[in-house]
């Protein structure tokens, strides 16, 4: 065992799991042709990627397409998420009387309210990224919310001992502290925004130039192009796999420093 | 400003300030009849008189809920009281921050900001003040090197040890060449062997530099060690019930600490604080 490969920690935290991942493609593809599935009920691995070469054109505009609505989403949930925390921390009476329906907006189904946008919307990719919004901006709020609120109550002491503007204890105090907080709220966000997006577009049911994978997915099971529905998922996972990387990565650089998430102890 | 290791010269006979010195100097705080009563209904404080004069080192010892971190707080404008009064240089808490009536607080914890180095938590104060310049990074400098930490300005708070972490505290609080500073148990999270060095350096600077010192400790003899009076409290409902002065000479050292006077001394603020104590239950019975 004195492979050194195996005590770098890098390479294990890669390693490991695409091994696990390999491993489990192989079993499939053999447990496939082993019992002799037909590929329009569970098709193999290879059959899968197979379907991504061919339609690999399709797929890629559909994936845009896709990304375009989730990155829109995304961006407007955390831009107007702060703005909102940022209303909710000047005072408790704004907080206590709107933050309820920041969670009505939680918890409602979007499938469910999804028609409706999509009516009252008439242009497809906003329709579809207000809904992606709607699902993507709670834990924004909530987690930037309480991060603003949770300083150190001994600091705010001292800034206000020494005369600190409002403005001063915003962005010298407050900001810098929610800044873990904020980064947790992008990674489950960043997620979302990819469902809602997905899950706003199989309500749509858009064709043509604006189709995404949710379409491509919907199409594929109406022709019984299973293993097409399969890369068109493989796709979706994949974005969403490679979405919330890139906030950890995001997170991390920001907190590199200090942060006890972004640090590596050593017992 | 000196720096620690330069120990003023003991010959020097304006380096040994005793209390009785002190008596005509100019009143910094004057606490008058204060109570102070939380939302909640708890008497944190009541009747509370107490004149803190310019370059005394007084310490408030007590048990826990004596109130005497809530005095210390009142006298750092961070709460109201509910009855009675406080000036600050004979005048109202406006006056603080004025030139030559400057206060800095030191907390219980080091209170650092852990995203900031510690130069950039030293320079807070200033940067708050909107001061900056040359003037100010000199400033920075020799703060740093008053608590001896003149080579961790670009280190984080995490990577200090509990003890750097408080002298980087302190020397936020010396940033803006306090008159007045509060400390409210600096040390009381730290190994007997960091507190007895810190002691001994907070002695040096209060000597060297002419301020008034305002501290907060559950430790006898810490209070016996550092101060030049020691004001006893007791809890329930929190009061003032004795000050003692420690009529022994400055710089103090490690003889003092062994010494047959330093022993007396720390055997009648226990029995004040005793005799408070017993006090307090009775009445509360």
């Amino acid at each position: 065992m004195s492979n050194p490969l195996i005590k770098n920690e890098k390479f294990v935290q890669y390693a490991a799991p695409l091994f696990v991942g390999v491993l489990f493609m192989a079993l499939w593809e053999i447990t496939v042709r082993a019992l002799d599935v037909a590929p329009y009920i569970l098709p193999g691995p290879v059959a899968i990627f197979q379907a991504l070469g061919e339609n690999w054109e399709s797929l890629l505009k559909a994936l845009l397409v896709t990304l375009k609505v989730t990155f829109l989403a995304f961006f407007i949930s955390v831009v107007l998420g702060v703005a909102c925390s940022l209303l909710f921390i000047q005072s408790k009476w704004i907080e206590v009387s709107l933050f309820p329906y920041a969670i009505l907006m939680q918890v409602t189904p979007i499938v469910a309210i999804a028609p409706l946008i999509i009516i009252w919307i008439n242009d497809t990719t906003w329709a579809l990224t207000v809904c992606a919004v709607i699902m993507a901006i709670f834990p924004v709020i909530s987690n930037t919310t309480l991060g603003l609120r949770s300083v150190d109550p001994n600091l705010l002491n001292m800034f206000r001992m020494y005369r600190a503007s409002r403005w001063q204890e915003l962005t010298r105090l407050r900001i810098p502290g929610a800044l873990p907080y904020f980064f947790g709220g992008l990674r489950i966000s960043s997620g979302l925004a990819l469902i809602g997006a997905v899950v706003a577009e199989f309500v749509a049911g858009t064709g043509g130039a604006k189709a995404g994978l949710a379409y491509m997915i919907l199409q594929s099971s109406y022709n019984l192009q299973i293993p097409k529905m399969f890369a068109a998922l493989f796709l979706i996972t994949g974005t969403g796999i490679l979405l919330f990387a890139l906030m950890v990565w995001l997170s991390d650089l920001a907190l590199r420093n200090w942060h006890e998430s972004a640090l590596k102890t050593e017992n | 400003m000196t720096i620690p290791g330069s120990v003023p010269d003991t010959e020097d006979s304006t380096a040994v300030i005793s209390s009785a010195e002190n008596a005509s100097a100019r009143p910094v705080i004057q606490a008058r009849s204060v109570d102070k009563v939380y939302a909640n209904g708890t008497i944190a404080l009541k009747g509370a008189d107490l004149d803190i004069k310019q370059g005394e080192f007084v310490s408030l010892l007590g048990p826990s809920g004596c109130g005497k971190s809530t005095l210390l707080r009142i006298m750092a404008g961070l709460g109201d009281v509910t009855t009675g009064s406080v000036k600050w240089w004979e005048q109202d808490y406006d006056v603080v921050g004025d030139k030559g009536r400057k206060l800095a607080f030191v907390f219980q914890n080091a209170t650092l900001m852990p995203w900031a180095k510690v130069r950039g938590n030293v320079r807070l104060p200033l940067d708050l003040e909107k001061d900056s310049g040359p003037a100010c990074e000199q400033k920075i400098d020799q703060a740093l090197n008053m608590v001896g930490l003149s080579n961790f300005g670009e280190s984080y708070p995490r990577e200090l040890s509990g003890g750097m972490q408080m002298r980087a505290s302190i020397a936020r609080a010396l940033v803006t060449e306090p008159n007045l500073l509060l400390m409210d148990e600096p040390f009381g999270a730290l190994d007997e062997m960091t507190r007895n060095k810190l002691n001994d350096d907070i002695l040096e600077l209060w000597q060297a530099n002419g301020w008034t010192i305002v501290f907060v400790t559950h430790s006898v003899y810490e209070a016996v060690y550092l101060s030049s009076r020691v004001v006893v409290m007791a809890a329930r409902p929190g009061r003032i019930v004795e000050e003692i002065t420690i009529d022994e000479p400055f710089p103090r050292g490690p003889e003092f600490r062994v010494s047959q006077n330093f022993a007396e001394y720390c055997r009648r603020v226990s029995e004040s604080l005793e005799k408070a104590s017993t006090m307090g239950q009775e009445q509360s019975q």
